[in-house]
């Protein structure tokens, strides 16, 4: 596989659509997310032929309008229920976090769908059967496990609902599947799950030990040995996503076709490093622009901003720049994350992908319809990722 | 000869076959075998990757694409084909903005225009325990954000209930109140739906005689009579709702927060305070007490605010309450005809000032 896609031209769609959004009061996020991913599929080519995104933004407008007809009456009558209820438990939202966490594993199968069924390859759709109600119940029942297990069953739980979504995927009329297990994944990662536990229960003997004793001298050490740990648990990241993007990858099925992975931890490494220091450069940079900026208009409105008083225009005026300062700060963040670990992730990853037998899907056949947008909808009003 | 790549949408073979281009229609050959002839004006352009040329029908159900890479042929497409670009997927950037800055504007108007009548009109429908109810749900967030210090130092307890007894006493068929002190450094008073009332101890801390703080009591039985609290509930309720619902927030969760948070944060209207006054005053010169106490007191923060310098916030029911001075002239004119015997005795004032103190 190969990614041809400009890295200048997706950096100036994202910083447009990004602008966008102050005047649209955000609305532009659906016309800008359509474009990334006409532009991430564009380019993601197989031997030299191109995938297609066929999804609009108008669809996931309407995606994000159902899930506010599905929503606010949920939410409403939850106010309603907490006002009668809340006599007794202040903050007793326990049961509207439940709800919402069902519904995101819900929605999060029905976006994918959403997503598949707008994936053309070679004039034919990608589509998947299911509701996503039993996804969700799996993957709960998974999420209870992995809890009680303290994350020994992750990898089980992984492979098993990947299997589950594969095989509900289809490329015309052939079926998908998912060769992954999760001893394969427990076998490539055991270690960082076992030095997690280790450094999670060193860490917190560690407080323990802080909280009881005063050490002196020895507390600054202490601090320090647990920051360490916080630290090495962060460089391990990368890793362990490494590990399985590759393992995730290797176990990807359609018939006889194949896909083989030899993604890198240390191209995960470079794009952590990237997006944070390009972060931290762009925070350094636009706060010395806005620091300049201020202290010139303190300078030239100084007398105006005296003679004001209370609530004039000039206020406002501040008020209304400093927010869109803010919204500007944080898009321009969001733009980078977008770039390194939106762009950069997925072109990484398809070039490091091989797909084996690929001559043999030749003998798909149209199959399938659009699926709806509620999934993306609920995702977006929820604001749960369910990636690009 | 083969020059460009046909995909018929129904399989996924890939076919290799050539073009001829006329002005009104592309025909489609594999080899010597006609496929398909695709007229001119319904030919559509789709995203591929940089040097192809992906076309397919207007008719979008359709899944039919040619991919075509020789760049002659791609400049005699773009020739014949004059409509590649115009689909109803085209997007107009001025219309979605039109249409954003529309419904922001229509938001924004809602929570002007009709969520002050909404409030002024539903405030008196919603039942008496209802309104007690919503309350108690408010009560348990303001206690959550001053982490629930309630004063209960038992001799300060008893001075406070029995000057409470005394204000509802002057006003027969007035609001049932609950007061409680709370243990905050910021001088204010603020009056919950459904007839709760915190004092705050700073407050206390700079009252210097009982009528001060009978005064600030009972103005805030008045916005209890008034039912000023759940108005603003209604208000700053829907307030957060709608605004969270332009910035995407549609569950609302933040709303009943920062409805606690504007309660205690916020003022009423001059109206209602106003009106509060004067039930205040009412109530003061029932009681054959001093109407201006509360003004001497909130004339006294405001001077220690000024000499503080402007780092601490003006309490909400100073800051667009009527201009202190203008509060003071109203509530002077209100004497009582026979001054009436202290509302408590000099111990129990001291007791209700050191409620806060534990033992």
């Amino acid at each position: 596989m190969a990614f041809s896609g400009q890295g200048r031209e997706f950096l100036r769609l994202l910083i447009a659509g990004s602008l966008f959004q102050i005047p649209t009061f955000g609305f532009y996020r659906f016309w800008l997310i359509t474009k990334v991913r006409r532009h991430l599929w564009a380019n993601t080519q197989i031997e030299g032929e191109a995938f297609e995104y066929t999804g609009t933004a108008k669809e996931l407008l309407i995606g994000f309008l159902i899930a506010l007809a599905v929503l606010a009456p949920l939410y409403i009558a939850y106010a309603i229920l907490g006002v009668v209820l809340e006599e007794q438990y202040a903050f007793a939202s326990v049961p509207l976090v439940v709800i919402m966490y069902v519904l995101a594993h819900f929605g999060s199968y029905r976006a994918r769908k959403y997503r598949a069924s707008r994936t053309v390859f070679r004039g034919i759709r990608f589509w998947m059967k299911g509701s996503g109600w039993p996804y969700a119940l799996r993957a709960v029942l998974w999420d209870l496990a992995t809890l009680l297990t303290l994350g020994l069953a992750l990898p089980w739980a992984m492979a098993s609902l990947e299997r589950y979504r594969m095989r509900n995927t289809y490329f015309g009329s052939i079926q998908g599947d998912f060769a992954g297990t999760g001893w394969s994944l427990f076998k490539r990662g055991w270690w960082i799950w076992v030095a997690g536990l280790a450094g999670l229960a060193g860490g917190a003997l560690l407080a323990i030990v802080l909280a009881t004793l005063s050490l002196g001298q020895h507390e600054v050490l202490l601090h320090l040995a647990l920051f360490l740990l916080i630290l090495i648990g962060l460089a391990l990241l990368p890793l362990l996503l490494a590990i399985f993007t590759r393992w995730h990858i290797d176990g990807l099925r359609f018939g006889d076709v194949a896909a083989a992975s030899s993604f890198r931890a240390g191209t995960y490494y470079g794009l952590f490093f990237k997006l944070i220091f390009s972060s931290l450069g762009f925070l350094l940079t636009f706060g010395i622009a806005v620091g300049a900026l201020g202290f010139l208009f303190a300078g030239v409105f100084k007398e105006a901003i005296a003679a004001a008083e209370g609530l004039s225009w000039i206020s406002v005026g501040a008020g209304v720049l400093v927010a869109i300062g803010y919204l500007v700060a944080l898009l321009g963040l969001g733009v980078l994350q977008r770039y390194f670990l939106g762009r950069g992730l997925w072109a990484a990853i398809v070039a490091s992908t091989t797909i084996i037998n690929l001559q043999s899907v030749d003998a798909a056949v149209a199959a399938g319809q659009p699926a709806g947008v509620l999934g993306e909808g609920l995702a977006d009003a929820l604001d749960f990722n369910v990636g690009i | 000869m083969a020059n460009a790549v046909f995909y018929d949408g129904e399989s996924a073979r890939r076919r290799a076959v050539s073009l001829i281009i006329t002005a009104s229609v592309i025909d489609i050959h594999e080899g010597s075998e006609w496929i398909a002839s695709w007229p001119a004006g319904e030919v559509r352009q789709r995203e591929a990757p940089d040097g192809i040329l992906r076309l397919t029908r207007s008719d979008a159900s359709s899944l039919a694409r040619l991919d075509v890479a020789d760049a002659e042929l791609q400049a005699t497409i773009r020739l014949n084909c004059r409509h590649l670009d115009d689909s109803d997927r085209r997007e107009r950037t001025g219309r979605i903005l039109v249409w954003s800055v529309a419904a922001a504007i229509s938001i924004l108007l809602c929570v002007f225009l009709l969520l002050p009548i909404l409030a002024e009109r539903l405030t008196p429908l919603v039942p008496i325990s209802y309104e007690r109810r919503l309350g108690t749900a408010v009560d348990n967030q303001v206690r959550a954000i001053f982490k629930g210090n309630i004063c209960e130092e038992p001799r300060g307890l008893a001075a406070l209930r029995s000057l409470v007894a005394r204000l509802q006493k002057a006003r027969p068929g007035g609001p049932a109140v609950d007061v409680a002190v709370l243990d905050s450094g910021v001088p204010n008073a603020i009056a919950l739906p459904g007839g709760r009332i915190y004092l705050f101890r700073a407050l206390l801390d700079k009252a210097e005689s009982v009528d001060e703080i009978a005064g600030v009591l009972a103005h805030e039985m008045g916005h209890v009579a008034h039912r000023d609290g759940l108005r603003k509930m209604i208000q700053a309720g829907g307030t957060s709702y709608l605004l969270g619902l332009l910035f995407g927030d549609v569950t609302g969760g933040g709303a009943i927060v920062f409805v606690s948070r504007y309660l205690v944060d916020s003022a009423h209207s001059r109206e209602a305070e106003t009106a509060a006054d004067d039930f205040a005053g009412r109530t003061m010169v029932a009681l054959g007490r001093p109407a201006h106490a509360v003004a001497l007191l909130l004339r006294r923060i405001e001077g220690d605010k000024e000499e503080d310098g402007n780092d601490f916030r003006i309490p909400a029911f100073l800051s667009t309450h009527p201009v202190t001075d203008q509060r003071l002239k109203a509530l002077e004119k209100q004497v009582p005809s026979q001054p009436g015997e202290p509302l408590l005795t000099q111990e129990e004032w001291r007791a209700l000032k050191e409620i806060c103190k534990t033992t």
